[in-house]
C-alpha cells in the first residue's frame, strides 16, 4: 500500500521550511530530502497540485540553487524534454521548475527577472515542442521509443494545460507552424505531425471557433477544397471528379492550388485530380498548379513531358512534388536542354536494390509505387524548391548545400550524378587532377545517416559526404583552411577562388578581426562593392551559437543575395540547410524566414548581424570594393558582437 | 533616542561582548558542508581552509575562503599559518584525514606547542600509532611495518609459525593497510602468499597486524582539557556498509569499561583537544583491543546518526572541544547523559553489487517500515559502476530510527545484500 499523500505532502513541507532556513551554503544538504519527497509527490495523487501550492516558495528557499535550474530567466524551452526523459534527479528538478513558471505565469509571485507573460510564454514553447509527449500518438515508432518517464511526463503536461489557456497554447502553436512552413521545406513530416496534434486539441476544446488560421492548415493536408472536404475519401474522390463539369472542375482546382501556395502543404486529393485531368483535360493543368503566365509558358511548352513526369510521379503519396512541379514550372527549369532527357532518364532508370530498398522506406507501405516514381518526384521537388533541401538529423550540412546549390543553377549536372548514384553506385570528383570515387572511400561525417532526407538527398548525400570529407583530408595538412581549395572543387566554378577566414589556421588565435569584416563588406556590401550584384549562392561557414551567444559549433550556409528589406535594411539573405532557419542565435540575433522580404525557403538577417556570425566565406578577388570606407563604428558592433559570443571561445591577437 | 538608534547600540553592544569571549578566527581544515553550517549556527566567525577548487564555491556564498594544497609540503607551507595568523585565526579544525597533520602543525603555532604537531603525527602513521599504543600499555595485535612485498610475506609467516600452523593448514589472516590512509582505503585481509601480489606498490610503507577476532566497534569521544566530555559508542552491523548510534544494550553494558580504555587512550596519545574516533575489538571473553585511531570527522554519516540520537551536533561539538577556551559550564549545558537518547539511529550505505547500473528500486515494504526515515538515491543515468576506494563513494544511504536496537540490527542486516540497483 503507498503512503497516504497527505503524509508525503506534510514531509515535503518539512523539507522545504529546512532548505528555507539554511544559510545559502548549505542549501545542497538540504535540497536532497525535497527532491527526494517531490519525487515521491509527482507519482502520487493529484501530487502535482499539492507541489504546486508550494511552487511560489521555491525559488527562494532555494531548490534550485546551484543547479542549472538555478537562473529562471535563463531556461531553454528546447531543453526541457531532455531533462524529462532523463532518469532520476534531473526529471525531478525539472517539473519543479515548470510548476515554478506556471506560478510566475497565474501571477502567484512576482519574480526580478521573468515576467508573468515570459512565464507563459515558455510554458507556451515547451508545450508545442513537446506535442508528442502531451498527446501520444499511437505511432509504431512512439511504441517502440516508449519512455519509462513517459506517464509522468504527460501528467504534466496535462496539469499546466489544464492551468494555461488553450488558446494562447494554440496560438503558439499556429505560430510555429507558420514559422516551419514559411521555409517551405521538402520535408514536411513534423509540420504534419504538429498539424495532426493541433487538430486533436481542437476536438478537445469546445470553445475553439476562432482557429480558423489552423484550420486553414489541416484543410490544407486533409482536404482544402469543397470536393475534398466532403469526400475524404480518395477513391470516392475520383469517382465523384468524373461526374463534375468543366467550370466545377476548375474551381476544385483553383481551390486545391490556392491551399498549396498559401502553405505549401498539399492534400492527396490534389494528386487525384491532377492525374484526372492529365489524361481528360491537360489544359486544364495550368489551373491545378496555379501557374503565373511565366510558369503557363514553361507548362506549355512542355505539355507532353510534364504529362510524363506526372503520370509517372506524381500519386497520393508523393503529392507533395505537386509544389515542386509548380514552383519548377514558374522557375522555367525545363527550358535547360539536359533537365528533360534527365528526367526522362529517371523514369526507367535501372536502380541499384539498395537505393530501392532505401527510396522505399520513404513511403508508407502498401502504396504501390515504383522507386522510379519517387525518385522522379524527389527530383521534382529539389528542382523546383532547392532552398528546401534539408540535412535532416545528419550533419551533413555541405552535401545538402550541393544539392541545393546544383538544383538552381546547375540541374544538368544534378541530373547527371543522381543516376550515377542510384545506378552505379558510385560518384567521381575530380579533385586537383586526381579523381576521387565515393565507392572507394569509407567513412565520411555520416557514416550511419539518418534515414529521414528527401528522394535526392538520400541518394546523393552518403556519396557527397565521403567525397568532401576525402577532399577535406587531402588538404588538411597545408597549413590553411581547407575549405579555400575544396569549395570550388566541390560545389564547382560558380564558387569564386578568394577567401577569408577569421582564424589564422596554425595558431588558431583570432587575427586582424577587423580586416575580415571589411574584406567582408567591400567584397559584398552594395555600399562598398562597387555594386557587384552576387550571381551564385556563396558557401559561407558561420558559428552557431545558442539563444546566449555561447558557441555551439561551426556550420554551412549558403548566402543567397544580398539587398534592401522592405524597411530600407541592408540584409543577407541566406540558406540554412538545418531547415529551421530561424533558431535564436543569442544577442537579439534572431533570423527570420519570413516578413523582412524573404522569399520562400530564404533566411535572413541586418548586415552586421551575419557579419557577427560569420567565419569564412569566399569573394571574387577582381571584384574587391573600398575597405577603407566602412564606417568605423560599423566595424567596431560587428567585433562587439563577436568577442561577446562565440570569441569568448578563442583566443584574440 | 530613535528607535533605529537603540538598534544600532544594540549591536554595537553585542560586538563588543563577541570581541571579548571571541576574538578569534576558526580555521576549518578540510571541506564539510555540515561544519561549516555549525560554525555558522554557533555564531562563531571562522575561516575555510580548503582544496582550491572550492573556491569560487565560497565566493559565491561569501565564506571566508583560504585555497590550500593539503598534498604539497614545501618551505612555503608556513605561509598558510602567516596568512590564518594575520587575518587572525587562532584555531585549527582538521575535517578530514589528509588534515590532520596540518591542523596539529597550525595549532602548535599557535598554541606556541610544537609537541601539537607531534601529536598529530602520531595520528597519521598507523605504525607509530600502534608503537605508541603499544608502550602505554594498550592491549594490540602483533603488527609490523613492511617496506615490500617480502616483508609482508616474513611476516605472514611468522604470525602463523608462532599459531602453530603446521605445512598445509590454512593460514590465519594478516591485515595490512597504508600507514596514512583514511579507514579502510587500501586495507585487505592475506591469508595466501599468493594474495601479497595483490598488494599495490604504492601502498607501501605499510603495517600489517595479526588478526582480531571479536566484534568491531567504533567510539566517537569528545575531548577537552584532556577529558573525554561525551562518549559515543557506534555498534557496527557491517564494516563500511551499515551501523547504528548508540550501540545495542549488550554493547553498552561495556560502557563502564570502553570510557577507561578510551580515557586511557586519550592519556597516551596525550590528546587535548577535539573529537577521536578509535575503533576497538570486544573478544567473546570481554577484552578490548585497541585497532586505531582518527582525530576527525568519522565516516559512515556517524555524526549525523549521533545528531538524531543524542539531539545535538557532533559538528558544532567538536568545535566546542577544539577550542581551549570553551567554558566548563558550556561543555556541561552542552553534552547531555550518554545513557539519555531517544532510539537507535542507524543507516545503510548501498553500493551497487553490479558493474553497471540501469535502474533503482527501493522497495515499498522498506519505505513503508516505521523504522524508515529518508534515503537520498534517484535514480541513476546509466553508467558503469566506479571502483569503490576503501569504504567511500557509496551511491546512496538509507536511514532509519527506530526504539529497538534489536529489530534495528535485523532491518539494516536484511537490506544489507539487497539489489538496490539494477
Amino acid at each position: 500500500m503507498p503512503q497516504p499523500t497527505g503524509v508525503i505532502v506534510e514531509r515535503f513541507a518539512q523539507s522545504l521550511e529546512d532548505l528555507e532556513k539554511a544559510p545559502s551554503f548549505a542549501k545542497s544538504k538540504y535540497q536532497t530530502d525535497v527532491y527526494q519527497e517531490a519525487n515521491r509527490l509527482i507519482d502520487a495523487e493529484n501530487g502535482l497540485n499539492h507541489l504546486y501550492q508550494y511552487a511560489y516558495r521555491f525559488e527562494e528557499t532555494g531548490v534550485f540553487q546551484d543547479s542549472a535550474w538555478e537562473q529562471a530567466n535563463k531556461l531553454q524551452p528546447p531543453l526541457v524534454a531532455g531533462s524529462l526523459k532523463a532518469k532520476g534527479l534531473p526529471m525531478v528538478i525539472e517539473v519543479l521548475s515548470e510548476l515554478r513558471m506556471l506560478a510566475i505565469a497565474e501571477n502567484k509571485y512576482t519574480h526580478p527577472t521573468v515576467s508573468a507573460e515570459d512565464a507563459e510564454e515558455f510554458l507556451n514553447e515547451v508545450m508545442v515542442l513537446n506535442l508528442n509527449l502531451l498527446f501520444p500518438a499511437a505511432t509504431e515508432s512512439t511504441r517502440i521509443e516508449k519512455h519509462e518517464n513517459d506517464d509522468k511526463i504527460s501528467k504534466l503536461f496535462q496539469f499546466l494545460i489544464s492551468h494555461l489557456s488553450s488558446k494562447a497554447l494554440i496560438k503558439t502553436l499556429i505560430h510555429e507552424i507558420e514559422r516551419l512552413t514559411a521555409q517551405r521545406p521538402i520535408m514536411i513530416k513534423r509540420i504534419v505531425s504538429m498539424i495532426g496534434t493541433a487538430k486533436r486539441m481542437l476536438d478537445s476544446d469546445s470553445d475553439g471557433d476562432d482557429h480558423a488560421e489552423l484550420k486553414k492548415y489541416i484543410a490544407a493536408i486533409e482536404g482544402p477544397s469543397p470536393m475534398s472536404a466532403k469526400y475524404k475519401d480518395i477513391p470516392t474522390y475520383r469517382k465523384e471528379l468524373k461526374e463534375l463539369s468543366r467550370s466545377e472542375l476548375i474551381s476544385e482546382s483553383v481551390a486545391l492550388a490556392k491551399s498549396m501556395r498559401e502553405t505549401g502543404l498539399v492534400a492527396p486529393h490534389h494528386a487525384t485530380i491532377i492525374r484526372f485531368l492529365c489524361k481528360h483535360h491537360p489544359g486544364l493543368l495550368v489551373y491545378t498548379l496555379n501557374l503565373s503566365s511565366k510558369g503557363s509558358a514553361n507548362l506549355e511548352e512542355n505539355m507532353e513531358l510534364v504529362q510524363q513526369v506526372i503520370k509517372a510521379s506524381i500519386f497520393p503519396a508523393t503529392k507533395q512534388a505537386i509544389y515542386g512541379l509548380a514552383l519548377m514550372l514558374e522557375r522555367g527549369v525545363l527550358s535547360h536542354s539536359p533537365v528533360a532527357p534527365g528526367l526522362r532518364r529517371l523514369v526507367e532508370l535501372d536502380i541499384r536494390a539498395d537505393v530501392r530498398n532505401a527510396l522505399h522506406e520513404t513511403v508508407q507501405q502498401g502504396e504501390g509505387l515504383t522507386a522510379n516514381s519517387i525518385l522522379v518526384a524527389g527530383t521534382i521537388q529539389v528542382l523546383g524548391q532547392p532552398l528546401g533541401v534539408g540535412q535532416g538529423f545528419n550533419p551533413t550540412c555541405q552535401a545538402a548545400r550541393g544539392i541545393s546549390l546544383w538544383a538552381q543553377h546547375a540541374p544538368g549536372f544534378l541530373l547527371e550524378i543522381i543516376p550515377r548514384a542510384a545506378r552505379d553506385g558510385d560518384l567521381d570528383f575530380t579533385f586537383e587532377g586526381a579523381t576521387i570515387h565515393s565507392k572507394d572511400l569509407s567513412g565520411g561525417l555520416a557514416p550511419d545517416l539518418d534515414m529521414e532526407l528527401d528522394p535526392v538527398s538520400l541518394v546523393l548525400v552518403p556519396h557527397l559526404d565521403k567525397i568532401y570529407s576525402e577532399m577535406m583530408s587531402r588538404v588538411a595538412l597545408r597549413g590553411e583552411d581547407g575549405h579555400r581549395w575544396v569549395n570550388p572543387a566541390f560545389y564547382g566554378n560558380w564558387v569564386p577562388k578568394g577567401f577569408s577566414t577569421v582564424t589564422n589556421p596554425i595558431s588558431g588565435f583570432v587575427q586582424d578581426y577587423s580586416g575580415f569584416v571589411r574584406l567582408f563588406y567591400a567584397t559584398h556590401h552594395p555600399e562598398y562593392n562597387d555594386d557587384y550584384e552576387l550571381i551564385y549562392p556563396n558557401p559561407v561557414g558561420i558559428f552557431i551559437t545558442n539563444v546566449h551567444g555561447k558557441m555551439l559549433g561551426l556550420h554551412a550556409v549558403s548566402i543567397i543575395r544580398i539587398a534592401k528589406d522592405p524597411s530600407g535594411v541592408e540584409r543577407v539573405y541566406f540558406y540554412n540547410p538545418n531547415n529551421d532557419g530561424s533558431q535564436n542565435w543569442g544577442q537579439n540575433i534572431v533570423p527570420s524566414v519570413a516578413g523582412n522580404g524573404e522569399e520562400e525557403g530564404e533566411s535572413s538577417l541586418p548586415f552586421h548581424e551575419f557579419t557577427s556570425r560569420l567565419y569564412a566565406f569566399h569573394y571574387n578577388p577582381y571584384e574587391q570594393g573600398e575597405a577603407y570606407a566602412v564606417d568605423a563604428s560599423e566595424v567596431n558592433d560587428v567585433l562587439n558582437l563577436a568577442k561577446e559570443s562565440w570569441g569568448k571561445d578563442y583566443t584574440w591577437v | 533616542m530613535e528607535l533605529d538608534q537603540i538598534e544600532k547600540d544594540s549591536l554595537v553592544e553585542e560586538a563588543q561582548q563577541d570581541a571579548e569571549t571571541k576574538p578569534y578566527l576558526t580555521a576549518l581544515v578540510g571541506w564539510s558542508v555540515q561544519a561549516i553550517e555549525a560554525a555558522a549556527r554557533m555564531n562563531r566567525p571562522f575561516v575555510v581552509v580548503g582544496p582550491p577548487e572550492f573556491e569560487s564555491y565560497a565566493e559565491k556564498h561569501d565564506i571566508k575562503f583560504v585555497g590550500w594544497d593539503f598534498n604539497k609540503i614545501n618551505e612555503s607551507s608556513d605561509g598558510l599559518y602567516k596568512q590564518l595568523k594575520a587575518m587572525g585565526a587562532e584555531l585549527a579544525i582538521p575535517l578530514y584525514e589528509e588534515c590532520v597533520e596540518w591542523a596539529g602543525a597550525l595549532n602548535a603555532r599557535f598554541r606556541e606547542e610544537p609537541r601539537v604537531f607531534n601529536r598529530s603525527l602520531l595520528l597519521r602513521d598507523k605504525g607509530m600509532m600502534k608503537r605508541k599504543a603499544q608502550i602505554s600499555g594498550i592491549k594490540v595485535g602483533v603488527f609490523e611495518e613492511a617496506r615490500n612485498k617480502d616483508d609482508v610475506k616474513r611476516f605472514l609467516q611468522r604470525v602463523n609459525e608462532a599459531l602453530l600452523k603446521l605445512e598445509g593448514d590454512h593460514l590465519d589472516p594478516i591485515h595490512v593497510k597504508p600507514l596514512d590512509k583514511a579507514g579502510s582505503v587500501g586495507h585487505m585481509a592475506i591469508n595466501t602468499v599468493e594474495g601479497i601480489e595483490k598488494i599495490q606498490d604504492t601502498d607501501f610503507p605499510l603495517l600489517m597486524e595479526s588478526h582480531l577476532d571479536g566484534q568491531e566497534f567504533s567510539c566517537e569521544a569528545f575531548v577537552h582539557k584532556g577529558k573525554v566530555r561525551f562518549l559515543n559508542i557506534t555498534e557496527y552491523v557491517r564494516l563500511g556498509y551499515s551501523n547504528f548510534v548508540p550501540a545495542s544494550p549488550k554493547l553498552e553494558q561495556k560502557r563502564p569499561q570502553i570510557e577507561e580504555a578510551v580515557q586511557k587512550l586519550v592519556d597516551a596519545f596525550e590528546i587535548e583537544y577535539g573529537v577521536i574516533h578509535p575503533e576497538y575489538f570486544l573478544t567473546p571473553d570481554g577484552t578490548l583491543h585497541f585497532g586505531e585511531v582518527a582525530a576527525r570527522v568519522p565516516g559512515g554519516h556517524i555524526f549525523e546518526l549521533i545528531e538524531r540520537a543524542y539531539g545535538f551536533s557532533a559538528y558544532e561539538a567538536q568545535i566546542l572541544c577544539s577550542d581551549p577556551n570553551t567554558t566548563e559550564a558550556e561543555l556541561e549545558a552542552f553534552f547531555p547523559n550518554p545513557y539519555d537518547y531517544d532510539g537507535y539511529a542507524g543507516c545503510l550505505m548501498v553500493h551497487p553489487n553490479i558493474d553497471y547500473v540501469q535502474d533503482l528500486n527501493i522497495p515499498d515494504e522498506l519505505e513503508e517500515h516505521p523504522y524508515f526515515e529518508k534515503h537520498d538515491m534517484f535514480t541513476p543515468p546509466q553508467g558503469k559502476v566506479a571502483e569503490r576506494v576503501g569504504f567511500g563513494n557509496h551511491y546512496g544511504t538509507i536511514f532509519f530510527f527506530g526504539r529497538d536496537s534489536e529489530e534495528m540490527y535485523d532491518l539494516v542486516k536484511e537490506y544489507e545484500q539487497y539489489d538496490f540497483y539494477k
